[in-house]
C-alpha cells in the first residue's frame, strides 16, 4: 500500500467544460409563495440544458450520465431523452471521480452529471423523528430515542468539543457566516445577499447550542449539471475548460453509526490522507490554492477543513481567520459564491459550478484574481473527498 | 413547557438483550472474549477483531462527558451528550437532572434509566455529584 498513489494516473486527464443550474432565486420565491415550479427531474433537466449550452455541445454527444441521489437513474435518462453507454447514481464528488475513471478507461467520452432536488417544496425532512428510519435503534446518524434527530445535533456536539480542545469561540465561528455573506452579496445567483457582522451573527438565536441560526445551510429547490470530457478533447472545444488535476478520497466508516470519526477526531485522519493524495497528484500544495470551496451544510466544516487539509495547524483555525482571513476582502477566500449557507443548498453540486467559473474567470465582482487552482473539499457521512481544479 | 415525548426505540435481535437489561436497571455493553475489548453499539460480530465470541457485561454506569449540546429550542429543552463509559466505548445519550448551563466537558456522570410512555427504559446520565 505504501507505494500506491491512488488516482495518480488520472491527474490532468479530465475537464469540466460546461456548468448550468436552475433559477434558485425565482424558484425559492415561488415555493415560499406556495407554488411548485418543478419536481426534482424538472430542475435537473433545466440545469442539463444550460450546461450543454454552456459547453457549446449538442445532446447527441453525451454518452455517459451520472444522476444525483434524489432522482432515479433510468427515469433521469428518460426525462433528458438520452441512451448513454455508461452511467451511475452518485453524489457530486463520487460522481465526478467515477466519471473521470469512466472517461479514462474509454467506457464513454462525454459525461453529463445532473442533480435535481425539490427538497423545499416537497418538505423533505433531514431532521425530525422520522428522518432516515429515525426510531430504528441506532440507525445511521440518527439516535432518535435520545432526541438526536438532526444533523445540527451532530455538528453542535462536534463544535462544542472542538471549542473545548482548541479554544475556538462562537465569535470565531461567526467569521464564516460573515465572509460567506460578503461573497453572496456579490453573487447574482445567491439566495441570501444581506451582509452580516459578527454582532449580527451573535444576535441570532441558537438552534442546537452552540450553533446559531446563521451556521445552518439553506433548504431550497433546484438543479445543477456539469459536462465532463477528456482534457485533450476539452482543449479543442469552444469553451475554456477547468481541468481536474487532483482528487482524493478516504472513508472513516468503521464507527460510522457511533459517529466516532467525526466526534472524536473531526475527520483529521481521513483529511490528512486525502490532502496527500490530492495535492501530490496536482503537484500543488495549500500555498498554491487561489480559493477554497468547502461543503458547508454547517459553518463548522470550514475551520475543520482548513486544519484537516493543512492550511493551518491543528487548533489554529481561529488564528488563521485573524492573521490570514477567509474572505474576498482578505486572505484565502473560502466559498466565494456564498456556499450552502448563503448561495444555494445543492449538496456540493453548486460548489463545482463556482470552482469552474472561478477557473474560467467568469465571476465578476467576486472573481479571485489570477485564479490558478481551486480546491473543493467535502467531509460528510464518514467520507472525506477532495478535488483540485486548474487550467 | 410540554412533557418530553421520546421516540420509541425498535429493538432488533442484536439489541433486545440490551433493552431487557435496561428494564432491570442494568447498562449492558457488548464485549469480545477474543480481543477483550468492549464496543458500542451492541453487535453480534466484533467490529474490532471479527470474532463472534461475544458476551454481555454489565457496565459500571460511570462515565465522563465527552461533549454535549443544549437543545434549547426543543419543547421541553434537553441536553444531548456523548458520554465515554468507564469500560471504553462512547455513546450518544442525554444528560438529565442537571443544570444545563453548568455542564462541562469532562464532568463525571452516572447512568440513570428513564422510562418512556411505551415502557422502554432509556439510559441517560446525570452528574455524579447530583446522585444521592
Ligand atoms: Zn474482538
Amino acid at each position: 500500500m505504501s507505494d500506491l498513489k491512488p488516482g495518480a494516473s488520472l491527474a490532468g486527464t479530465t475537464a469540466m467544460v460546461g456548468v448550468g443550474h436552475s433559477d434558485w432565486i425565482a424558484d425559492y420565491a415561488a415555493v415560499r409563495g406556495g407554488t411548485k415550479p418543478h419536481d426534482s427531474f424538472g430542475y435537473a433537466a433545466i440545469a442539463f440544458n444550460r450546461a450543454l449550452a454552456d459547453a457549446g455541445i449538442d445532446k447527441s454527444e453525451i454518452n455517459g450520465l451520472v444522476s444525483g441521489p434524489p432522482t432515479a437513474h433510468e427515469r433521469m435518462c428518460e426525462v433528458l431523452g438520452i441512451d448513454p453507454n455508461w452511467g451511475t447514481q452518485a453524489d457530486a464528488m463520487m460522481g465526478i471521480q467515477a466519471a473521470m475513471m469512466a472517461i479514462a478507461t474509454g467506457m464513454c467520452e462525454v459525461v453529463a452529471l445532473v442533480y435535481g432536488n425539490d427538497q423545499r417544496s416537497a418538505a423533505v425532512n433531514y431532521g425530525g423523528s422520522n428522518a432516515a428510519g429515525g426510531n430504528a435503534f441506532l440507525s445511521y446518524i440518527y439516535h432518535a430515542p435520545w432526541g438526536f434527530t438532526s444533523q445540527g445535533a451532530l455538528y453542535a456536539i462536534m463544535l462544542r468539543r472542538f471549542m473545548h480542545d482548541t479554544g475556538f469561540t462562537e465569535r470565531d465561528l461567526a467569521e464564516v457566516a460573515v465572509a460567506q455573506r460578503l461573497h453572496s452579496s456579490l453573487n447574482p445567483h445567491a439566495l441570501m445577499k444581506k451582509r452580516v457582522t459578527v454582532d449580527d451573527y451573535m444576535a441570532t438565536h441558537y438552534v442546537c447550542e452552540p450553533l446559531h441560526l446563521l451556521d445552518y445551510c439553506l433548504i431550497n429547490d433546484g438543479g445543477v449539471a456539469f459536462i465532463m470530457m477528456s482534457a485533450e478533447r476539452a482543449r479543442r472545444g469552444k469553451r475554456k475548460p477547468a481541468v481536474i488535476h487532483g482528487i482524493g478520497r478516504h472513508d472513516l466508516s468503521r464507527e460510522a453509526t457511533s459517529l466516532e470519526p467525526r466526534l472524536t477526531n473531526f475527520y483529521r485522519p481521513a483529511q490528512k490522507k486525502v490532502a496527500e493524495q490530492a495535492f501530490n497528484m496536482a503537484g500543488a500544495g495549500p500555498k498554491d490554492i487561489s480559493c477554497l470551496q468547502i461543503y458547508d451544510s454547517f459553518s463548522v466544516h470550514i475551520p475543520l477543513a482548513l486544519e484537516g487539509y493543512g492550511y493551518c495547524g491543528y487548533g489554529e483555525a481561529a488564528k488563521f481567520f485573524r492573521d490570514t482571513g477567509i474572505s474576498l476582502a482578505r486572505g484565502l477566500p473560502v466559498n466565494t459564491s456564498g456556499g450552502h449557507l448563503s448561495e444555494s443548498y445543492m449538496q456540493g453540486w453548486n460548489h463545482q459550478v463556482e470552482a469552474v467559473r472561478q477557473i474560467r474567470g467568469e465571476c465578476g465582482e467576486r472573481q479571485v484574481k489570477d485564479c490558478r487552482f481551486v480546491h473543493y473539499s467535502s467531509d460528510v457521512a464518514g467520507k472525506a473527498l477532495s478535488i483540485i481544479y486548474g487550467h | 413547557m410540554s412533557e418530553r415525548k421520546y421516540i420509541e426505540p425498535q429493538p432488533s435481535a442484536e439489541t433486545q438483550p440490551f433493552w431487557d437489561g435496561a428494564k432491570q436497571g442494568k447498562l449492558l455493553v457488548r464485549s469480545c472474549r477474543s480481543c477483550d475489548k468492549a464496543h458500542w453499539y451492541p453487535r453480534n460480530h466484533c467490529p474490532l477483531c471479527g470474532s463472534r465470541d461475544l458476551e454481555w457485561i454489565e457496565a459500571s454506569g460511570k462515565g465522563e462527558v465527552y461533549s454535549y449540546s443544549y437543545m434549547r429550542r426543543a419543547d421541553p429543552p434537553y441536553v444531548m451528550a456523548y458520554v465515554t463509559l468507564a469500560e471504553g466505548p462512547t455513546m450518544m445519550t442525554n444528560l438529565v437532572e442537571c443544570d444545563a448551563d453548568k455542564i462541562r466537558i469532562g464532568d463525571k456522570v452516572q447512568v440513570k434509566f428513564i422510562e418512556t410512555s411505551g415502557g422502554v427504559h432509556l439510559p441517560m446520565f446525570t452528574p455524579q455529584s447530583a446522585v444521592p
